[in-house]
């Protein structure tokens, strides 16, 4: 089998929608997957939530626009937002190139995380899940 | 061609056409051209010969540019109108000499446009031949395609005028070469008379000195220029004069299709014109709410982007005249929250800077 398309790190948590999130201790850091940072190509804008907002698992909690096109982004686990990469402001483009390091977007401290970990697919299945979107996109 | 855009792109489609969007990046596609040089596959492009013992009478009734005027060679910006003066779509018009024309059409349009020419007719003997499908067609745009182009052709490209054109040879093809493109930039579109491995390896051998570019960065560049897209920018509810494009009608020709409907009233006070806007801050989108400050809607935005090189967002759209002024400042409503932008010119870059008027204005200086 040939070589993936996309990064799909061990370790982390993914949506349907292409959000990851990286759990350490009682917080998760979260950003957009590789496969959604290359379909959006160029990423030139985002706007952020702000520090102590209450989030909603799968409710938007802000937007990344490429040249051609607005993208919301919906919060992978319920909580609290307690940092945001505000880097990001100047160089959207780090999602781009660092999706899942430097290009991180949020961080908060999750509330439900027991329940809602069953409703998100670990890396194995979002693997799987990209490569039945690819299949469909050749069809 | 399309195995290569196949290849290398990511295709979406468009007027009919599998066409890709990107190779890389729209940014780096976009600056490209800006700072270098860049290609286009704009074979999609609707290409039909006009000739005939009456053409020349024909094109002076069927548009509001006057031809006659102009010396073979020259490739004319212009329009198609209907009796109301509504744009059916916008064109070059290549005069090859004066009984002999090739029109180049939107995709989307070639076939209501072939249909408004017979429908007009009026008894003149001319004949229309669509050559769209047995020619390609090559943008190379940006301020080095003269270096670039020039490797492949014996014309002195140097020495051509922007909007002329010649018959040549480009790496051995026949072909028509025209100063002319869709990006701001100094450029050429080659209609090559060959539509399958000829033309590839023209594309090949471009590629190796220009980059390949696709059709967001096609848009975002043309966008940037203050060039109005058919279909989105300009279509048959708007006039020449609201589009802002009432230097195409030729102010000694009495009458041509739509004229009359250009009355002094209409020409004067157009209600509302299209413009550009800068953004302080976000990204304008299409159908996007134009207000004042006072929070009165005056209009909405008809195509918008984030610029390449002015790391801003930035639209076009139509105001009400009155609130037109270059410099004011209005309100995009971006998705429920407005925010400011200035009206601004076209095109939206610096022209000592970009585009094709930069070491003409920078000489002058």
């Amino acid at each position: 089998m040939s070589k993936p398309l996309y990064q799909v790190p061990d370790g982390l948590v993914y949506t349907k929608e292409h959000e990851w999130a990286r759990v350490t201790g009682n917080t998760a850091k979260v950003g957009i997957t590789d496969y959604a940072s290359k379909t959006l190509n160029d990423i030139v804008y985002l706007t952020l939530p702000s520090v102590g907002q209450e989030l909603k698992q799968f409710v938007s909690f802000g937007t990344v626009e490429s040249i051609k096109a607005v993208s919301e982004l919906y919060s992978p686990l319920s909580g609290q937002v307690t940092n945001t990469n505000q880097g990001l402001l100047d160089h959207p483009e780090l999602i781009n190139k660092s999706p899942y390091e430097a290009g991180w977007i949020i961080e908060i401290k999750y509330s439900r995380l027991e329940e809602e970990k069953k409703t998100l697919m670990p890396p194995k299945q979002y693997q799987e899940f990209l490569r039945t979107l690819e299949a469909e996109h050749q069809s | 061609m399309y195995e290569f855009h196949r290849k290398q792109g990511k295709i979406v489609e468009f007027a009919g056409y599998e066409m890709p969007i990107w190779y890389t990046s729209t940014v780096e596609e976009h600056m490209a051209v800006r700072n270098s040089a860049g290609i286009f596959d704009v074979s999609h492009m609707g290409r039909v010969n006009l000739t005939g013992p009456d053409s020349g009478r024909f094109v002076e009734r069927v548009f509001p540019t006057s031809l006659a005027k102009h010396p073979d060679g020259k490739s004319v910006y212009t329009l198609f109108l209907n009796e109301e003066a509504g744009i059916i779509d916008d064109l070059i018009v290549l005069k090859i000499e004066h009984a002999r024309y090739l029109l180049v059409v939107n995709a989307a349009c070639k076939v209501k446009d072939l249909k408004h020419m017979e429908e007009s007719r009026g008894g003149l003997d001319f004949n229309l031949d669509d050559i769209t499908e047995v020619t390609t067609m090559i943008a190379i745009q940006g301020p080095s395609a003269v270096d670039a182009l020039q490797l492949l052709t014996p014309l002195p490209l140097a020495e051509m005028k922007r909007f002329t054109h010649s018959t040549t040879t480009v790496k051995g093809i026949r072909a028509i070469v025209t100063r002319t493109g869709y990006t701001g930039e100094d450029g050429f579109e080659i209609i090559l008379y060959d539509a399958a491995s000829g033309a590839m390896g023209v594309w090949e051998a471009l590629a190796r000195v220009a980059t390949p570019c696709a059709l967001g960065a096609r848009d975002s560049l043309r966008l940037e220029a203050g060039l109005p897209l058919y279909g989105t920018d300009i279509d048959e509810t708007t006039n020449p004069l609201e589009a802002d494009l009432g230097w195409v009608l030729s102010k000694e020709k009495p009458s041509y299709i739509g004229s009359r409907s250009l009355t002094s009233q209409v020409r004067q006070n157009p209600a509302k014109i299209r413009r550009g806007i800068i953004m302080d801050e976000r990204i304008p989108r299409r159908n996007f709410s134009v207000t004042n400050l006072a929070g009165t809607e005056i209009g909405s935005v008809t195509s918008g982007t984030f610029s390449p090189v002015l790391k801003r967002g930035i639209a076009m759209g139509y105001v009400k005249t009155p609130s037109s002024h270059l410099g004011d400042t209005v309100n995009v409503v971006v998705r429920d929250t407005p925010s400011t932008g200035k009206i601004a010119k076209f095109p939206f870059y610096d022209e000592t800077r970009f585009g094709w008027k930069r070491n003409r204005i920078s000489n002058s200086i």
